[in-house]
């Protein structure tokens, strides 16, 4: 046959290669929806903590934002992120929530939020401090919505500051820290191994002599 | 990318090739974080219309090699690789072992459409063709427009098998089709296999090969090393691996008679003699029997016992009592109502009628005093679910039949030592740092069941638990609940093995239509014409014998004598 | 697959999705864009009627789905009604400040969160998510990739749930030692979350791998056909222009009959 004498290594390059495949997109998706009941029913949670004192359910807030990093825990590429948000805020949609066709526009922009982030860290970062970041910045982008979408910029200061200060802690806690937790119990199950692509060390591995 | 297709796709020179359908030659394949390479310069043909079966040992790299030979590595999953010469199939169809994830689209014609539409064929004629390849594996639906899921997992399959045939496939790849269905659907599938195999290549990796073992062309046996050991003809290569066949737990045919004659299944199936009661709990090896203070009591009493789901009965029981060492085989045709009769005694699904659990009332009712009493009294069944990953609470293996025991309030240094000793019993022992998820499908099953057993529970309820396994887990879970049963526990175990009913079970629970229809002694109690103590009152009881049960008597009077 | 089990067909049903999504977004833009509060709460109410007539869903279930909208008024409206920028001050509480400024905008922001509801549903109980995909794939260019990944997680979903009920029966077999606080939550939350999943990645996986078997080509929308064809039909045009007479109404209802009549809520 015709030189086929060269190694599969050579022909496909070591780099992982780039862009999304299906599976990762369908892992990204299938994930974000799960995450988008969780955000469907997390809408009763976030109301139960409304009497404490009012604002106080922004603490929780950050839930909504946890599609975008988990899932970039997971993939590792540049999109994820937005795609989830977008997944997941379509769930909510599907389940008929009352905030209709604006989630989906809340969900790219909380995406984006995310993942500005992980590109700022060229999407190679996976620390605490990336996560919370990106957390952060779902939130940032759920502020600017809300300017366009409910004039925010009409709350009294400190109304404002209490509000949105309380929302990106909370985006940093939920969405970065305990995602980030969540993925590590996840890489555990060693399911994420599937998700993974294999290094150079790997395919090195093929040619050692040790194996001959 | 693109330069890899160049490599991959098939091989246009070959001279000599012509014949072959599939080949790969010096393969080299090493998954990312493993330590030692799966293949090492592994060597694999087939020729046109050759039936080539892939035999081996569960983790020896059968459904990699089918997955290199399509070409789906390195192409859609991305595994490190080389090899000398590949060639893969201009056209192939694939299918795989679970039919709950072959699917994309909820209805039956719309996933038919999608591989249509990948091979863009016009739309006109998509209806005719979508017809054409249920008609050949023999799937008759009233209507295209089906979901998916009101298919039997069986009819699942051949649907699996059918859009693989829409790809007009030179080569089908099949990777244990056959593994996660019942006996009914088992059959089905291989006789659709059988009935497209014209003129095709059929790369077959399966480790249920009652069905087409003598059907295939060939037998490729692997080590666990991933290396060829044997290939050639069945008959050659039964003959001359029996022992591997064996130890690799392979359902090969006569695999239950062989297991009756070896030691460890002459005690797994000794007869009992039903007719002497107390007798009927003879402890392996010592022949000892229980105390009769077991006996004297049922352990569960059931009377106009019926489970509720959404406030419509699905299980019924007239009257029902299962004594100390009683092992249940329930079996019934799928959608019965086995599984709820399980739930409804564990407690999870509502139930009403008379309950009796270890000579206490179960108590019914929603008050919280009410659920806590009935909890604590369930805490005496053990219950295995389907899916035993779903049951791991820790992350160690280690843990997991501690915190069965710590539940119980037992205090953690016994548990710790209980636990170990379990463990070791269990074949689980060296791997406790490992994470559940981690193990072998086999070891899954089998972490799950020493969950339950380790507390030692009055009786033990079990879906399923030999299903998808290979015959070696079989065998070994059958053992441990022999064990479990001498001391006393009984037994429920749902099961569509029939086999399991005839051979290990003390009685067979039959179950249609969410009824109790016939509630008879197995072959293996022998003198069990008729037992007083397992009657069902009124419902088509006697009428509707099964006509397996009476095979079954017939079949037992071979085994005993 | 439509979860809203519709009882009629309406010409909603049969118009385009990809028409009905141009259509909604237009609708939705519209609202965002209006600050007068008359012509919001007639959108509000003209929105709410079109959903009940066009969704083709029993009426009494409609309403039941209706509640979470008001749960929206609600929360989008007092938080801006109690905290709101405002000169002309009604009445004052502590840190609670209500001024009329502040009232009529917390109002407005509720009847804008209903319209934006029964935009969104008018959408959402009239496409099932195989339409949509598959108009979006003929219409727009959206690539097979993504849209199939959407519609066979949409198909995995409610495995997920049953196994949801399986573990949450598991947990109960084998009972769950307590730990309390916020660990003790994090922690409950795992046991449940974790193997969910784990299971969803796996499948997800596979389903992946049985589709690029069926020779899938994520990214080549042109050659691919289509089993369900989308072109645009007269019902598109209806569609179109009973929406937009709709929101003519609301217009022309909030000149004639204000209520508020109080014009743009930003005051500026």
């Amino acid at each position: 046959m015709n030189g086929l004498g060269t190694s599969m290594q050579e022909k496909l390059g070591v780099q992982p290669r780039k862009g999304l495949r299906l599976s990762d997109i369908l892992v990204t998706v299938l994930v974000s929806l799960v995450l988008g009941v969780i955000y469907h029913f997390w809408g009763s949670v976030y109301n139960l903590l409304k009497p404490l004192f009012f604002e106080a359910d922004e603490l929780l807030y950050g839930m909504w934002f946890a599609a975008a990093t988990l899932a970039y825990l997971l993939i590792r590429k540049p999109g994820v992120a937005i795609i989830a948000e977008v997944a997941a805020a379509h769930v909510e949609v599907l389940f008929g929530s009352g905030w209709g066709l604006t989630l989906l526009l809340y969900g790219v922009i909380q995406g984006l939020g995310a993942e500005l982030v992980f590109a700022a860290f060229r999407y190679r970062s996976t620390s605490a401090w990336t996560l919370a970041f990106a957390g952060a910045g779902s939130a940032v982008g759920s502020m600017i919505m809300d300017f366009y979408y409910s004039y925010t910029d009409d709350l009294q200061a400190w109304m404002f500051f209490a509000k949105y200060g309380m929302r990106i802690f909370s985006g940093a806690i939920i969405a970065g820290l305990l995602m980030l937790l969540l993925a590590k119990a996840l890489d555990r199950t060693g399911v994420t191994s599937l998700l993974r692509p294999a290094s150079r060390k790997d395919y090195e591995a093929l040619e050692d002599p040790r194996h001959v | 990318m693109s330069n890899a297709v160049v490599g991959l796709t098939p091989a246009q020179s070959a001279e000599t090739s012509l014949e072959q359908a599939v080949c790969v030659e010096g393969l080299r394949l090493k998954y990312p974080g493993e330590d030692r390479l799966m293949f090492k310069d592994l060597s694999f043909s087939a020729a046109r219309g050759e039936k080539v079966l892939l035999l081996g040992p569960s983790g020896c790299g059968k459904s990699t090699l089918l997955q290199v030979l399509s070409g789906m590595i390195p192409r859609a999953t991305e595994v490190p690789m080389k090899c000398e010469v590949q060639r893969v199939p201009d056209s192939w169809g694939y299918v795989f072992q679970d039919p709950d994830t072959q699917f994309c689209m909820p209805y039956v014609d719309e996933e038919l459409a999608f591989v249509l539409e990948n091979l863009s064929v016009p739309r006109e004629e998509m209806r005719e063709r979508m017809q054409a390849a249920l008609e050949e594996v023999g799937l008759d639906l009233d209507e295209l427009h089906m979901p998916i899921t009101h298919l039997s997992q069986g009819m699942k399959q051949r649907l699996a098998l059918a859009s693989a045939l829409l790809l007009e496939p030179e080569v089908l790849f099949l990777d244990e089709p056959s593994a996660l269905l019942d006996p009914e659907g088992r059959e089905q599938i291989w006789s659709a296999v059988k009935a497209v195999s014209e003129g095709r290549t059929l790369i077959i990796v399966e480790h249920r090969i009652e069905e087409m073992a003598h059907y295939v062309d060939r037998v490729v046996l692997f080590s666990p090393e991933g290396e060829i050991l044997g290939d050639g003809p069945p008959a050659v290569i039964f003959a001359d691996y029996e022992q591997e066949l064996k130890s690799y737990g392979i359902w090969y045919p006569g695999v239950w008679k062989d297991y009756a004659r070896s030691p460890a299944g002459k005690e797994l199936f000794a007869p009992i003699d039903g007719k002497d009661q107390v007798a009927g709990n003879r402890l392996p090896g010592d022949g000892g029997t229980l105390p009769d203070v077991l006996h004297r009591e049922p352990v569960i009493r059931l009377g106009a016992f019926r489970g509720m789901r959404w406030n419509k009965p699905v299980i019924s029981l007239p009257s029902a009592e299962v004594y100390p060492g009683d092992f249940i085989a329930v079996i019934g045709p799928n959608g019965a109502g086995k599984s709820s009769l399980l739930l409804s005694l564990m407690g999870l699904l509502r139930a009403e009628g008379t309950y009796e659990l270890c000579g206490e009332k179960v108590i019914q009712g929603k008050r919280r005093k009410v659920r806590k009493e009935r909890e604590r009294k369930l805490r005496q069944i053990g219950f295995v679910f389907q899916n035993p990953e779903l049951q791991f609470l820790t992350e160690r293996i280690g843990d997991e039949v501690v915190y069965s025991l710590l539940v119980d309030q037992m205090p953690p240094e016994e548990a710790q030592m209980q636990a170990d000793r379990c463990l070791e019993r269990f074949g689980l022992k060296g791997m406790d740092g490992r994470h559940p998820y981690q193990l072998s499908t086999g070891q899954k099953r089998r972490l799950s069941v020493a969950t339950a057993m380790a507390r030692q529970p009055a009786v033990l309820l079990l879906d399923e638990p030999t299903f998808g396994q290979d015959a070696r887990n079989t065998f070994a879970i059958l053992e441990m609940c022999e064990q479990l049963r001498c001391t006393g526990t009984a037994i429920l175990m749902v099961t569509h093995e029939m086999e399991i009913a005839q051979r290990a079970a003390t009685h067979i629970w039959e179950i249609r239509e969410g009824q109790l229809t016939s509630s008879m002694p197995s072959p293996r109690w022998s003198g069990g014409t008729e037992s007083k103590r397992h009657t069902v009152a009124g419902v088509n009881g006697a009428a509707d014998t099964p006509s397996v049960i009476s095979a079954a008597h017939h079949h037992h009077t071979g085994v005993s004598s | 697959m439509n979860i809203w089990n519709p009882v009629r067909i309406t010409w909603l049903h049969r118009a385009n999705p990809v028409v009905k999504l141009g259509l909604i977004i237009g609708l939705f833009f519209m609202t965002v864009l209006t600050h007068n509060l008359d012509f919001v709460m007639y959108q509000a109410f003209v929105f709410t009627v079109c959903l009940l007539v066009l969704s083709g869903v029993k009426p009494w279930k409609m309403l039941l789905f209706l509640i979470p909208f008001l749960l929206a008024f609600i929360s989008s409206s007092s938080s801006m009604m109690l905290f709101g920028k405002g000169d002309t001050i009604w009445w004052e509480w502590g840190l609670f400040r209500v001024s009329e400024e502040s009232f009529y905008r917390g109002l407005h922001l509720g009847f804008k969160g209903i319209a934006f509801a029964s935009e969104g549903l008018l959408l959402v109980t009239t496409t099932s998510s195989v339409d949509l995909f598959y108009s979006l794939m003929q219409k727009l260019r959206l690539a097979p990739k993504y849209a199939y990944s959407f519609m066979a997680s949409i198909r995995l979903l409610p495995m997920v749930w049953e196994e949801y009920v399986i573990r949450r029966q598991a947990l109960k077999v084998r009972g769950v030692l307590p730990i309390r606080g916020i660990r003790g939550i994090v922690s409950r939350a795992g046991l449940y979350v974790v193997p969910l999943l784990a299971q969803s990645i796996r499948r997800a996986h596979r389903v992946a791998a049985a589709m690029e078997a069926k020779q899938f080509d994520g990214d080549g929308a042109k050659s691919r056909t289509y089993y369900y064809p989308f072109r645009y039909s007269r019902y598109d045009l209806l569609v179109i222009g009973l929406l937009a007479a709709a929101a003519c109404c609301a217009y022309i209802a909030a000149g004639y009959f204000p209520w508020f009549g109080i014009g743009d809520v930003r005051f500026d």
